[in-house]
């Protein structure tokens, strides 16, 4: 077995990637380009380590190193030495429910677990002494069996909401609801589609956007919201939504005023599987923005995931009463912590 | 005094306003991060178009990127620079009454000196009693100043008494583009605020305290050392306006030249 930490901000794609990328069914987020300009724009940039055997990339890592928030600043260019104690999260920053982990199809479970051990191993090599530990957050339960052993702390810390797609149309989904919700939202739909003030248009690889509005719209949003304890992450900025919203497997829904202001926003990464609701933003009421715009991008994300047929649509981790109203079935995640003295072992 | 030590520490506050930009503004880091700059080059072998600098325009577009991550306003500040750059146009100091003219959005600066009082005026709408209050100090023999483009010096004059509008001080307001020989005026933006003066060798001198200037092949890029938020580094005001920075004879400070 062979290891690979790939600095997505200078170093080329990884060989074999591609393949990788399309057999093991990744979101849009693991695309190379997509971490590239993440990390450009992060505090805590990821790195993506490969293992990968003869035949090429079995399993993947999407690794953050992540430095205590004692300056806030960007991550300092490729190939500065952290002086500091640092520790590395093994997730997908903006893929909320899902892991930072990925392996090849023909992989079996029971073979997993060896591997993670090997791409511990070459961390703790790569990044030298001051690595504390490592913390892979949002885990499904078969990932989080992978990781327990002697020394770790594997914990179910939180839900992601998830749809399971067994409709033809979005009017079955609804129909499917509790009465009053269900009512609700055909209200909601009515009121939204006689409302000549509001403009709703949705696509992938929308070009008119124009990002700085949208990142406006998404930071004011997540700042009235409170940031999240330990969140490593950086807000989205107008730079990198300019290039990622014109991508063709990142939808947009925006939902505009009589006078062109943009009311509310949503992003949702395309998948053949599970599509995933992701960045969320809306105008307050008070501001001029509109109640019920949240109920009514479901309608369109479920309208999305029926006409594709995919398996299921995912909603991320945040409001789990709202979302189990619209059916939304509440799938554990966890986190395992695993302090430098058990790595790899 | 310009000296060769001041120069260099004129410079050197810029590559660190290049640096911490980088480090912490957004807007600067995607745009030097993936498409690069020279003077300095902060990404080996990315070099970028018009070495690094960016419309100004673009930049005030996209202004929640303006702000560092640390945070800070969003808020534009044209009156900014105002008090530093009127001391060089007009010597003020002591008991002056500067009239700010401009509309709406115009705020009054927060950087006159110490003693001077400062109101703004919206020349097409004057409030009666602030002309009075003007016709009185000028009444009084106290300095009037009035900073604001022609059209609004000309129409603030011809609402004061005939009598007593020849005394305002007028301090033209210009823009890079539509920078004259003088002897009077202040170079501002509407975003960047005042940038620098006329002084008495009839020279557009920066003022370079607060201001760094270089030439690009985008045009004339400036800089604000002192602000932090939303923070402006290498970009082209007015669309670009070819020029260059040279120091002045007499004095040996940066003068802009187009």
């Amino acid at each position: 077995m062979k290891t690979g930490f790939h600095d997505p901000r200078t170093d080329p794609v990884p060989v074999g990637w591609p393949e990788f990328f399309r057999a093991a069914r990744l979101h849009p987020v693991w695309d190379y380009d997509v971490m590239g300009l993440d990390a450009w724009t992060a505090r805590n940039p990821p790195v993506l380590a490969t293992v990968s055997d003869d035949a090429g990339i079995v399993a993947a890592f999407s690794v953050l190193v992540c430095r205590p928030r004692l300056r806030y600043r960007f991550a300092p260019t490729p190939g500065h030495r952290l002086l500091r104690p640092f520790w590395a999260e093994v997730c997908q920053p903006w893929l909320s429910g899902y892991p930072g982990l990925a392996f090849a199809p023909e992989v079996a479970a029971a073979d997993r677990r060896p591997l993670i051990r090997v791409f511990e191993r070459s961390l703790r090599r790569r990044l030298g002494p001051g690595l504390l530990g490592v913390l892979y957050r949002a885990l499904g339960q078969d990932f989080a069996q992978d990781l327990q052993g002697r020394g770790r702390l594997v914990k179910a810390v939180d839900s992601v909401a998830v749809l399971e797609n067994r409709f033809a149309s979005e009017d079955e989904w609804i129909a499917s609801l509790p009465k009053s919700r269900r009512g609700g939202l055909r209200r909601q739909r009515r009121r939204i589609a006689d409302d000549p003030g509001v403009v709703v248009v949705g696509g992938a690889g929308r070009e008119d956007l124009d990002s700085a509005e949208v990142a406006t719209l998404i930071q004011g949003h997540r700042e009235r919201h409170g940031k999240l304890p330990l969140d490593t992450r950086t807000p989205p900025s107008a730079a990198f939504l300019h290039r990622f919203l014109r991508r063709p497997d990142v939808h947009t829904l925006t939902y505009t005023g009589a006078d062109g202001r943009l009311l509310a926003v949503n992003t949702l990464l395309d998948h053949p599987d599970s599509p995933a609701k992701q960045h969320w933003g809306t105008l307050p009421v008070e501001e001029g923005g509109r109640q019920g715009l949240l109920f009514d991008s479901y309608i369109h994300a479920m309208r999305y995931a029926t006409r594709r047929g995919v398996k299921e649509l995912t909603a991320g981790r945040g409001l789990p009463e709202l979302k189990a109203t619209l059916g939304f079935r509440a799938r554990p995640v966890y986190s395992a912590a695993v302090p430098r003295p058990v790595l790899g072992w | 005094m310009w000296t060769v030590g001041v120069n260099a520490a004129w410079r050197a506050a810029y590559r660190r306003s290049v640096r911490s930009a980088f480090a912490t503004v957004p807007f600067y880091r995607e745009r030097w991060a993936l498409d690069g700059r020279t003077d300095p080059v902060l990404v080996p072998g990315r070099t970028g178009t018009d070495s690094g600098a960016a419309p100004l325009a673009e930049a005030v577009h996209k202004i929640v990127d303006l702000v560092p991550l640390a945070g800070g306003v969003q808020r534009i500040e044209p009156s900014r620079g105002l008090g530093p750059v009127l001391r060089k146009a007009r010597s003020v100091s002591g008991d002056a009454l500067v009239v700010v003219l401009g509309g709406d959005g115009t705020r009054p600066p927060s950087d006159l000196p110490r003693g001077v009082r400062c109101c703004v005026v919206d020349p097409d709408v004057p409030a009666p009693s602030v002309l009075a209050e003007v016709s009185s100090a000028l009444r009084r023999g106290r300095r009037v100043l009035a900073v604001g483009d022609d059209k609004q010096l000309a129409v603030f004059a011809a609402a004061l008494p005939e009598d007593r509008a020849y005394r305002v001080e007028s301090v033209p307001r210009r823009e890079l583009d539509t920078m004259d020989t003088g002897p009077y005026g202040v170079l501002h933006d509407p975003a960047l605020g005042y940038l620098g003066a006329i002084e008495e060798c009839g020279r557009w001198h920066l003022d370079w305290p607060r201001v760094y200037a270089r030439p690009t092949t985008g045009g004339l890029a400036f800089t604000l050392l002192r602000q932090d938020s939303p923070r402006f580094v290498d970009v082209l005001p007015a669309g670009g306006v070819r020029g260059e920075i040279a120091p002045c004879p007499r004095h040996g400070t940066p003068v802009v030249l187009t």
